[in-house]
This record gives structure tokens, C-alpha cells and sequence, in this order.
């Protein structure tokens, strides 16, 4: 049985510097992302966190790839005690010119088989991208919130 | 055999029966699908086809209407016309559409893929879903897929 991937591609009408800043500035990340502001000096082998609203630190990992405005890749797990037996998996994001359009690819990997932060991440991406797609094309992130994924914990 | 199916899941900010209309409705179609249209009655049990707009002969793809709740549950059956007697060839798409606090959650399943046809639905559904998503939010669907596409659905 192969380990699990995550993978999903989103067309959006932008361009990749705009697209670039929206996924690695974290003001602009609090406003699509569940509120969750991304903090890092996004340097190869920094440290990657997720903050939330009230300062403290959701989810953390490692920078392992940055190249503006083509290709960033850091790895993160979530924090709390429900993924203690897990590690950091590899989120890496492509951006691709496309016309007037962006193609960005998100490939997330290296999870343990069977593991709870695999689920997690797959309810959360789609719901994420979809948001950041809406707020570039046309100002306003999604308005769903986060209790909607039906994540547990 | 079994092989994992292939899963889409995209938020628009529109309700549920937008979402449904614009799956079936041929004018919506032909803005978000490279000129292509769903023609059917939508009645469980009839047939649908996928077609050129502009050329209802030219059917890429054709199969039946499983199930049909409007605005949350659409299943239908998918084969190349070529391909509609090989129940080896014949796969199956599930469109789910749910409420999320005013917003859509639009899922696809498309199950029972031969390789031949999971090569052609994973670079298709991301750009068509994608522009569906635009279409709804913006008023008007992306270039690339107002385009006539020659048959690679």
C-alpha cells in the first residue's frame, strides 16, 4: 500500500507575485486561512509557523524550499496532543503562468499510514485554496467557518 | 480490483441550487467546460450526453442519470461512446452539493477509472471546477474554458 498523498490543483486570476505574497504574508494568510497568520523569515531551514488569532502557535515545521515567485515548500504538523505519535509532513506549492491565469499545484506528503493529520489536512486544503481563489478574484475570502470543516479537535 | 477513485472537493460562494443549475444548464456549460454542454432530461434512468455546444452530434462523452436530487446528490454514469458497451470502460461520477452557512461545498467522486480515463479526468475536472467556481463568483468564467476544447474530456 502506498503512502498517502495529497494533492490538489486550482486555477486563479492572478498573477505569481500576488499569488506569492498572498501564500507567505501573514496578514493576508489570516484573512482566508481560518485566521491563522503565517509566520517565518522564509529562509531554506527557518522555522515555519502557523499563529493563531490569540498569538498562540497551531501547527509548526521547517522552510525547506523557496523560490519566489515558483516554488515554496516547508513542513508543518499541528500541535496539539491528538498528532503526538505524527511528524512534520511536506507541503509544496508550484505556481505555474497560465494565460492570465495562475496554475498552483499544492502537494502535501510523507505522512504516517492511517494517520489523523492526513485526514485533517485534506478536509482543510480544499476549503483553504478555495477561500484564497475567491479573495484574489474577487476581494472577499469565503465566509465558512472553521467548525464547518467538522474537523475533530 | 479496485482503485482509488479520483475526489475534487471546491467551496463557491453560491447557494446549493446555483450550483446544481450550472451543472446541467448547456448556456452555463459552454462558459466553464471549453464549450462543451450536458444535454439530458435529468430524469433517473435517461440517458445524458456531453457534447459540443455548438455541435450537439459530436458527443465526447455519454452515459445515464443514476441519481438526480436536485440541489444536493447528482450520479451519473461516464463512458466514451466508443466505449458505452464495456462495462471495463463505463466509470461513474458522484456531484454532491452541500450548504455551508450560505456558501457550497461541491464534491466529486469519479469512480471505476481505467488509466486511460483517470489520465484525461484529473487534468480536466481542476481547470472546469475551477472556472465553475469563478463563473459564480465573478459573473464571468475564465478564457481558457469559453474556448472550444477539442475532445480531451
Amino acid at each position: 500500500m502506498s503512502k498517502p498523498e495529497f494533492i490538489y490543483v486550482t486555477y486563479i486570476e492572478t498573477t505569481p507575485d500576488k499569488l506569492w505574497h498572498a501564500l507567505t504574508d501573514g496578514d493576508f494568510t489570516a484573512r482566508y486561512w481560518f485566521g491563522a497568520r503565517l509566520r517565518s523569515d522564509w529562509k531554506v531551514g527557518s522555522a515555519f509557523e502557523m499563529v493563531r488569532s490569540d498569538g498562540t502557535v497551531s501547527d509548526a515545521g521547517k522552510v525547506v524550499e523557496c523560490e519566489p515567485p515558483r516554488r515554496l515548500a516547508y513542513t508543518f504538523i499541528n500541535l496539539s496532543d491528538k498528532y503526538k505519535n505524527e511528524y512534520p509532513a511536506l507541503a509544496t506549492f508550484v505556481l505555474e503562468p497560465y494565460g492570465k491565469l495562475v496554475k498552483l499545484t499544492l502537494t502535501h506528503e510523507g505522512f504516517v499510514e492511517d494517520g489523523k493529520f492526513y485526514a485533517g489536512i485534506s478536509k482543510g486544503w480544499p476549503a483553504i485554496l478555495s477561500s484564497l481563489k475567491s479573495l484574489l478574484e474577487t476581494g472577499e475570502p469565503l465566509q465558512i467557518p472553521f467548525e464547518a470543516l467538522k474537523m475533530e479537535g | 480490483m479496485s482503485k482509488p477513485d479520483y475526489i475534487y472537493v471546491v467551496y463557491i460562494q453560491a447557494p446549493c441550487e446555483t450550483v446544481w443549475d450550472a451543472l446541467i444548464d448547456p448556456e452555463m456549460n459552454k462558459e466553464y467546460w471549453g464549450r462543451q454542454c450536458n444535454l439530458s432530461d435529468w430524469k433517473v434512468g435517461s440517458r445524458w450526453q456531453h457534447a459540443n455546444y455548438d455541435d450537439h452530434s459530436e458527443v465526447m462523452v455519454l452515459g445515464t442519470v443514476l441519481e438526480s436530487d436536485r440541489p444536493h446528490r447528482l450520479v451519473l454514469s461516464w463512458a466514451r461512446p466508443e466505449h458505452a458497451g464495456n462495462p471495463d470502460k463505463v466509470s461513474k461520477v458522484t456531484f454532491t452539493v452541500e450548504d455551508q452557512f450560505g456558501a457550497s461545498k461541491l464534491t466529486i467522486v469519479h469512480s471505476e477509472l481505467d488509466d486511460e480515463m483517470r489520465n484525461a479526468i484529473s487534468g480536466g475536472w481542476p481547470p472546469i471546477l475551477s472556472s465553475l467556481k469563478t463563473l459564480l463568483e465573478t459573473g464571468e468564467a475564465m478564457p481558457m474554458t469559453r474556448r472550444n476544447w477539442k475532445r480531451n474530456a
